[in-house]
């Protein structure tokens, strides 16, 4: 009986459906159709791309007959030696050869580290300007705005193995100079963005002070706008480095001297040189993962340092600070004859700045930066001169195999199979994607402090997404492609589980940054662990998992064409195979089809993220 | 006080619409400020004070009207010579609006940019002249110690002292100040406008200062010019004001009857600070011997800043 009362009055059928249905917003139309437009062609590109029983057992049989010949590994200073034995076998006998071959391998890592430093100080030189255009407080008008973002965007979509084969067009025979310039201006895109973005987050009161005070526009930016976003600048130019450093990897193909080009010169040095693969492949990885050990070291330092009022150098300050009010006591006794003089003599000794603890550091930290990167352009060594003279767009050697540059064509092929060929680099792309997004569906949440079950949870899953961050997947890739065969396949499954290691470390940061309250109440209406994440969690952090995906998405695209130059079919083995047959006519038809295809993933991205706000 | 007869600021009918703004933010506004007057705006936020005081040294445009400061029509004036006649007007505001990354003395440094030509970066980039005079300005602010720490290690007072020197940097004849002390505590704010008003004293400033508080503006100015909605409400003496032409000061700067109820308790003080310090000594001499007891007060802080603040 009370049961009864106590139930609520049912409002009527006619109010019920007079309840108004407003449309859902935009950007929750635009999540889900990306969502499942992913999955549809991800799906879609699995099976296009045929991992059938046969064809995963093909290769399985490469994997293995790969690892029987690269195996025993050869490392530098040593000699391994085969001999076969009467009975069909082959014993291997492994003898120190000298110091000589550790010491190129040295000298192979330190032209690697200057080509990628050398490049990256070129971009986050030019990016400045860029980004002066670029950021919408800064720039000068409407048109310099798009044309600096035009710039942004282009550079970003060409890759910079593109920008190699290119620039070794104009500056024919020229060492590292086209590899500097090469790497400069692809990440002029990326850093000059990320830049942007950090002015255009400034506070402006003081560069609004700076304007009152009379300053002019560049005196505004550079005492303003420029020490705001400084910090950001580094980081990321700082990070940047990083990415160009697993990128020489494939520039190593097209022959950019470094640890790539001895890696792939070991790959076609027959079975002697096999044996050789592993062993660079291994120095690579150690090299990428100490490197960018090293620039996130800088980067938490770099973003987190506040003064704190028990360092040496307020300490200093402080001394300095109870002297001058001895000074000023004396001055009070002295009286006002000798006042000027005993103020003069205050600022005199505060016109050179002590040597604190803060100074000292900040210089050194600036003069070994400096120092690196002067390095870095010596050692590398580019042929300067070639900036402004040497030009050369016809690269005809030989009159009867080679071709000009223009007017570009797919020669023997017909459109259809360059299209298909676009196909086949998207599919990795997607492939990749969902691949990877299905991963991260896991690892992601559980590596999220508010979702996972308990802290050791929660630590393995986070563990598993940094250790596959770590490991550079291009790098991944590139052994899987090696050591499975030439194929779309390996590429796919070796972008895929890379992806993993980006996708779930950014959705479990946006799962942990959700607001808890909700989850709370959740949680103090009696829901599970489950129910809070399905009724709170997920759905509050949908947008930006949605926009991680994207980046995954642009990133899969990218990676994917360059793999294809490393021989996992599509677009970029097309581009490769013009290219060692030198013919530059279609080389410069494939490189416009590879800008066009990556500025149109660029371009939707952009567009769905807009759509997200 | 002698005042010359050409005005430092003369703003004639000036109105003011935002684009896209429903109400205009000024109208009809005329005042006109002698040199080495120290005029106070008043008015509640958003009564237009601060787009007044923008026009002055031309961060904003009018509408309609002109603005005429130290002589120069400011909305005819661009580049070059609109930077000099910024270079005169020093402006100190609400948020300080120091550069934090920067060095206490490359902030200051940062008011002689109108003198210079292009872009400076780092102390040793500006004329040792100049760094001589910032340090000077520095320790005139009482702030010489602080030289080489971060701005955004001060507390609120020091950066706003620190603004100060930043706009005794360029040498200005007209100081404007947009809010000095409303985002600092009671004993700053006393400090901080203490010294503007001493700055002013020694070197023959034209001040305009907007303010909120009724009170500060009654014992810190020489002229009160009320706004209201965008409106000139008010242009009084503040030498010699009776009780009734306080309460209507209220009256007028406030918009809504809820908002005179709101500051009736603050009014009520006042009147009693006012009735007993007329009752002693009388009209304007108190209003002499209270600012020497604030200068003193300030002097005896700025030194015991010195001993005991710890950076932020």
């Amino acid at each position: 009986m009370t049961a009864v009362l106590s139930a609520p009055p049912q409002p009527s059928a006619a109010r019920l459906q007079a309840i108004k249905r407003p449309r859902p917003l935009t950007a929750t139309v635009v999540s889900y159709s990306v969502i499942a437009g992913i999955a549809i062609l991800g799906i879609w590109s699995f099976a296009a791309l045929d991992y059938s029983f046969k064809s995963l057992e093909t290769t399985f049989a490469n994997l293995s007959r790969f690892i029987g010949m690269a195996t025993p590994m050869q490392w530098p200073g040593w000699n391994v030696v085969g001999t076969r034995q009467p009975d069909g076998t082959t014993t291997f006998v492994t003898e120190w050869v000298g110091i000589e071959p550790i010491l190129d391998t040295f000298g192979s890592i330190a032209i690697t580290l200057a080509l990628v430093i050398a490049g990256t100080a070129l971009a986050a030189v030019l990016s400045i300007p860029v980004a002066y255009g670029a950021a919408r407080n800064t720039a000068p008008g409407r048109v310099a705005l798009a044309i600096s973002r035009f710039i942004g965007v282009v550079m970003r979509a060409i890759p910079d193995v593109v920008f190699v084969v290119f620039l070794a067009f104009l500056w024919f025979n020229s060492g590292t100079l086209p590899a500097i310039v090469a790497i400069g201006l692809h990440s002029v895109g990326m850093i000059s963005k990320m830049f942007a973005d950090a002015v255009e987050q400034i506070d402006e009161g003081p560069r609004l002070a700076i304007r009152a005070a009379g300053g002019s526009k560049s005196q505004e930016f550079w005492s303003g706008v420029v020490p705001q976003a400084l910090p950001a600048w580094i980081a990321v130019t700082l990070h940047r480095a990083d990415i160009n450093l697993r990128g020489t990897v494939i520039l190593g193909v097209v022959g950019v001297a470094g640890l790539g080009y001895d890696l792939d010169e070991a790959l076609h040095a027959g079975p002697a040189g096999m044996r050789r693969v592993i062993p660079i492949v291994l120095i690579i990885i150690a090299l990428c993962i100490v490197f960018e050990i090293i620039s996130s070291l800088i980067r938490a330092r770099l973003l987190g340092v506040r003064p704190t009022g028990r360092g040496t150098g307020d300490t200093v300050v402080r001394a300095l600070a109870k002297r001058s009010s001895r000074l000023a006591a004396s001055i009070d006794r002295n009286g006002a004859s000798s006042d000027e003089v005993a103020r003069a003599a205050r600022i005199e000794a505060v016109m050179h700045r002590p040597w604190d603890r803060g100074r000292v550091l900040t210089t050194a930290w600036i003069w070994l930066g400096i120092l690196i990167v002067v390095w870095a352009f010596v050692y590398a060594g580019p042929d300067l001169a070639r900036l402004v003279s040497g030009w050369r767009f016809d690269q005809v050697v030989n009159a009867e195999l080679d071709r000009a540059i223009w007017p570009p064509n797919f020669g023997t092929r017909d459109v259809g199979t360059v299209l298909a060929a676009v196909g086949t680099t998207l599919q990795v792309a997607f492939a990749a994607t969902l691949m990877g997004a299905l991963i991260s569906a896991f690892v992601g949440p559980l590596s999220a402090r508010n979702v996972a079950p308990n802290g050791g949870v929660r630590n393995l899953f986070r563990g598993i997404a940094l250790v596959l961050r770590a490991i550079p997947d291009l790098v991944v890739a590139i052994i899987f492609i090696i050591a499975t065969g030439f194929g779309p396949q390996a590429a796919a499954l070796a972008l895929g589980i890379g992806g993993v290691g980006l996708l779930a470390k950014l959705v479990g940061d946006s799962m942990e940054e959700v607001p808890n309250g909700p989850e709370r109440a959740v949680g103090a209406a009696g829901g599970s662990r489950t129910q809070v994440f399905f009724a709170s969690t997920l759905p509050m952090s949908v947008p930006s998992t949605v926009s991680h995906l994207m980046y995954l998405l642009e990133q899969n695209v990218r990676s994917a064409t360059l793999l294809g130059i490393v021989g996992a079919g599509g677009i970029g083995f097309l581009l490769l195979n013009a290219l060692q047959g030198r013919h530059f006519d279609q080389v410069f038809a494939y490189v416009l089809v590879i800008i066009a295809m990556v500025v149109v993933v660029e371009t939707a991205a952009i567009l769905i993220r807009r759509a997200l706000k | 006080m002698t005042h010359s007869d050409t005005p430092a600021v003369q703003i004639t009918d000036l109105g003011k619409t935002y684009p896209g703004a429903a109400s205009p933010a000024l109208t009809g506004v005329s005042l006109s400020v002698s040199p080495g007057e120290i005029v106070v705006l008043l008015g509640l936020s958003g009564s237009g004070k601060s787009t007044l005081l923008r026009h002055i040294n031309g961060l904003e445009t009018p509408t309609t009207g002109t603005v005429v400061s130290l002589g120069e029509d400011v909305s005819a004036l661009t580049g070059r010579p609109l930077r000099e006649l910024r270079g005169r007007i020093g402006f100190i505001f609400q948020q300080f609006e120091l550069v934090g990354a920067l060095t206490v003395l490359e902030n200051v440094l940062t008011g002689s940019l109108s003198t210079l030509r292009g872009p400076r970066i780092g102390v040793r980039t500006y004329p040792k002249q100049l760094r001589l005079r910032a340090l000077g300005h520095l320790d005139r602010v009482g702030l010489l110690e602080r030289a080489y720490q971060r701005a955004d290690t001060l507390s609120g007072g020091q950066q706003q002292r620190v603004a100060i020197a930043r706009a005794l940097m360029q040498e200005p004849d007209i100081l404007l100040a947009d809010e000095p002390v409303a985002s600092l505590d009671p004993e700053s704010s006393s400090q901080v406008m203490g010294l503007i008003r001493e700055l002013a004293a020694e070197r023959g400033l034209t001040v305009v200062c907007s303010l909120h508080q009724v009170d500060l503006a009654l014992s810190w100015g020489e002229r009160i010019v009320g706004l209201r909605a965008g409106e000139v409400v008010l242009d009084t003496p503040t030498d010699d004001l009776t009780r009734e032409q306080v309460m209507e000061i209220y009256g007028r700067v406030a918009v809504t009857t809820g908002e005179i109820t709101a500051i009736e308790t603050e009014l009520a003080d006042i009147r009693e600070q006012l009735l007993s310090e007329g009752a002693t000594e009388g009209g304007i001499a108190s209003e002499d011997a209270r600012a020497e007891a604030l200068r003193a007060q300030a002097g005896e802080r700025l030194a015991e800043d010195f001993a005991n603040e710890e950076p932020a």
